[in-house]
């Protein structure tokens, strides 16, 4: 434990040393590539600026064909995008837009909410274009430097070898980088600057949205339509992580060990219970579960068979019921997949720490405490944080179990409701979309430091090394 | 003498308890796990079909009818439609998605590169943002590519977002040792050579696993396919049998939708256990 806290005031303390090397260090990164750049620009040839003026020109009086096909084709396929789109979409991201669409006149206006999207777009594009225009002029100069000593030019054929050996991590994370530029990375960029802009009320596509600042934090922290739901929700969001994640945890650890243990036959049979379960679809088992707790389910026909009353153990003034049941549903689809992992976890520690612990007399319980717990621990400290994340952010549970409802004494927002829950009722159905935004960029925030504290602490970040 | 023998007793008694307290543990567990599955295939054979003409758990007639209308019965719930729907697009997005993951985890295991590690970290955090405020953003995108309604617009969410969870099986190539690449690349193999034929058949239970999860997940995610798709036509099994719940008079039919489509995946699980285990913890234990 001790440990752990040196770990983590060291790592803390580390911090403003770390930015302080950041930004000394600096200058002298600068400095280098502004000598590369200067040294480029003083001593490049004829060949090497016609690349400067236009892509892969240097390339082609070289004749090496290939390269400088592709960066000339690079070039035509960024100029006509941005003759055709970009150039008013970068002009539409800082203004978005100016007409005002008019249905009644007939005017078709800007939609401020696409604008600001393919603005961001183009930034992208614009920002991958300098880089290859970078890339390209560096080439340019790199084939100088080698025609001038003498050496030979690389072949068409030398380029695609390079490409499939030593520069193979750039061939293979092309495609994937795209992608997750476009599908992960655009769209988060796009929320957090929604977060800045009065866009959502009655501020939607026709009507022009604006940049307004920081205006929608403060109405979250001060407005009294938001700041006590947002503490409510915050309060219960912290308690559920914390709960769902230790109870899932053990029970998943401790089912692992109960099936680990010596004396249980067919432990792949015992295995398929917890399997199966964790094979059917999320959302199946909720909507089931549901049924089950409902007015007309099961549960309320025994309780009624026995003279009781039906109990409401999902509606609107079921706060507890709810959360408990919450809980163990959580934990019956979750529990699973932790005992796997542990199983696999608990088969790599070494049984000689067991043989020794009891030649010295260790109880059973003394030995999971001092041996399997830490091992286990240690080993699975990232998947402890993102199962931690993941409930924090869980959004299927409560949505399946118990949509719609509004409880008192909360805006838009039901007392089960965890942030991730009320944002989307707040911006999908009542098209608060600045303000979900703003608290998704808080909650970001919020997970984003709890997770880079922990994941930097953890040993296997550290070690990353070891197998090398 | 007789105080050996009871200690003896003692201790084989404590053993048998031990045993006993094990078992009915183990009974209680799988009961949890077990009976909600065992009502909706019970319901799902109910005749009338509705909730509330169980005897409780029970149904109080038996039939096959629910799933004879599952399939015959289209006009207001297309289940074979969302079934082949559902199923190419899981399998297409499994196939790229993988392949994309795969590369990624390798190329972050093995090369060193200028922005490696901010990536690596960079990925880590973007993680965390609560991913369906992107899908606004992500649902705007599609209206400008004029992908809404189309089946390869789901795919191509899913795959191009996959690669973004690589650091399980980077995990797994860690573990690796480097010296078998040194060896291959001593003998002149290039490092897309080293990857084909010395990397990949090594990680059997690691492309397993990615490709397992990488095909349920846009098997059961509903958010996404609720957005884009909105031709009841072009359902996923997700989306229209969250239809068909909001009906009780309809359980039975929703629970032969789900064991139907419970039941590839539960197959899928029971037969690559084995490389889920390893695959799991070869990607988190790292010492």
């Amino acid at each position: 434990m001790n440990k752990v806290l040196t770990k983590t005031k060291g790592f803390f303390t580390g911090i403003p040393g770390k930015i302080k090397n950041f930004f000394t260090g600096l200058p002298a990164k600068f400095k280098k590539k502004f000598a590369y750049a200067k040294e480029i620009i003083t001593q490049a040839n004829g060949k090497t600026c016609a690349s400067m003026l236009i892509m892969g020109l240097g390339q082609l009086l070289y004749k090496r064909w290939m390269r400088g096909i592709m960066f000339l084709f690079l070039q035509a396929a960024f100029i006509a995008y941005f003759v055709l789109r970009g150039a008013s979409d970068l002009f539409g991201f800082f203004t978005l837009g100016q007409v005002e669409g008019n249905a009644w006149y007939g005017i078709e206006g800007d939609n401020s909410v696409i604008m600001l999207l393919m603005g961001i777009l183009s930034i992208f594009a614009l920002i991958f274009y300098i880089a290859i225009y970078i890339v390209n002029v560096k080439d340019a100069y790199y084939l100088q430097c080698l025609d001038d000593t003498r050496k030979e030019l690389p072949t068409a054929k030398d380029d695609a070898a390079k490409l499939l050996d030593k520069d193979f991590y750039k061939t293979a994370l092309t495609l994937p980088v795209i992608g997750v530029c476009i599908f992960s990375i655009l769209p988060i960029v796009f929320m957090i600057l929604i977060a800045f802009t009065d866009y959502g009320g009655d501020t939607v596509p026709p009507a022009l949205v604006s940049w307004v600042g920081l205006e929608n934090f403060q109405k979250i922290l001060t407005l009294s339509q938001f700041a006590p739901t947002f503490g409510k929700i915050f309060v219960w969001n912290m308690v559920w992580a914390i709960l769902s994640t230790a109870i899932n945890y053990f029970a998943g650890l401790g089912l692992a060990i109960l099936l680990n243990k010596k004396c249980v036959k067919g432990k792949a049979f015992w295995r398929a219970f917890p399997v199966l379960a964790y094979a059917i679809p999320g959302f199946i088992t909720l909507l089931g579960f549901k049924t089950m707790f409902s007015n007309g389910g099961p549960i309320n026909y025994y309780i009624q068979q026995a003279g009781g009353s039906a109990v409401e153990f999902l509606g609107l003034n079921s706060t507890w019921s709810a959360r408990i049941i919450g809980l163990c549903v959580n934990a019956w689809i979750s529990v699973p997949s932790i005992m796997l992992l542990a199983t696999g976890i608990l088969s790599n520690i070494n049984q000689d720490l067991y043989e020794a612990a009891r030649v010295d007399g260790a109880s059973a319980w003394k030995q999971f405490i001092k041996i399997t717990l830490p091992y286990v621990l240690f080993a699975t400290t990232p998947v402890l944080l993102s199962q931690f994340i993941g409930n924090f952010n869980n959004f299927g549970i409560f949505y399946f179990l118990r949509d719609g409802y509004i409880s008192e004494g909360y805006f838009l927002a039901s007392d089960t409701d965890l942030l991730i829950n009320w944002l989307y009722t707040m911006s999908i159905d009542n098209n608060y979309y600045s303000i979900g935004a703003a608290i998704s960029l808080i909650i970001f925030i919020i997970t984003s430091v709890i997770s880079l504290a922990v994941y930097v602490l953890s040993p296997s970040y550290k070690q990353e090394e070891t197998f090398r | 003498m007789k105080t050996v023998n009871k200690k003896l007793y003692k201790a084989k008694s404590k053993k048998v308890l031990n045993v006993v307290i094990t078992y009915c543990v183990l009974l209680i567990v799988c009961f949890i796990f077990f009976f909600p599955c065992l009502w909706l295939i019970l319901a799902s054979f109910s005749k009338s079909g509705s909730i509330y003409s169980f005897d409780g758990f029970f149904p109080s007639e038996y039939g096959l009818d629910a799933f004879k209308t599952l399939f015959t019965d289209t006009t207001m719930y297309n289940y074979p439609k969302w079934f082949l729907n559902t199923l190419f697009i899981a399998a297409m997005s499994c196939i790229i998605g993988t392949i994309l993951t795969i590369l990624t985890a390798y190329v972050m295991s093995r090369f060193r590169f200028k922005s490696r590690k901010a990536m690596m970290k960079g990925t880590l955090v973007l993680g965390m943002f609560p991913s369906f405020m992107g899908t606004i953003a992500v649902y705007l995108l599609m209206t400008q590519f004029g992908l809404i309604n189309q089946r390869w617009g789901l795919i191509l969410i899913y795959s191009a977002q996959a690669p973004m969870g690589y650091m399980v099986q980077k995990g797994f190539f860690d573990t690796i040792p480097y010296s078998i690449d040194e060896a291959a690349r001593i003998d002149g193999a290039s490092n897309f050579q080293v990857f084909m034929k010395f990397t990949l058949p090594m990680s059997k239970p690691m492309l397993v696993y990615t490709a397992l999860t990488s095909f349920t997940w846009p098997w059961s995610d509903y958010i996404l396919p609720k957005m884009l798709l909105q031709d009841k036509d072009l359902y996923t099994v997700a989306v229209g049998l969250m239809s068909v719940a909001d009906d009780a008079t309809q359980f039975a039919r929703f629970a032969a939708g789900s064991i139907i489509i419970a039941i590839p995946i539960i197959i899928l699980y029971f037969c690559l256990v084995k490389y889920m285990i390893n695959g799991m913890s070869a990607g988190a234990v790292k010492q």
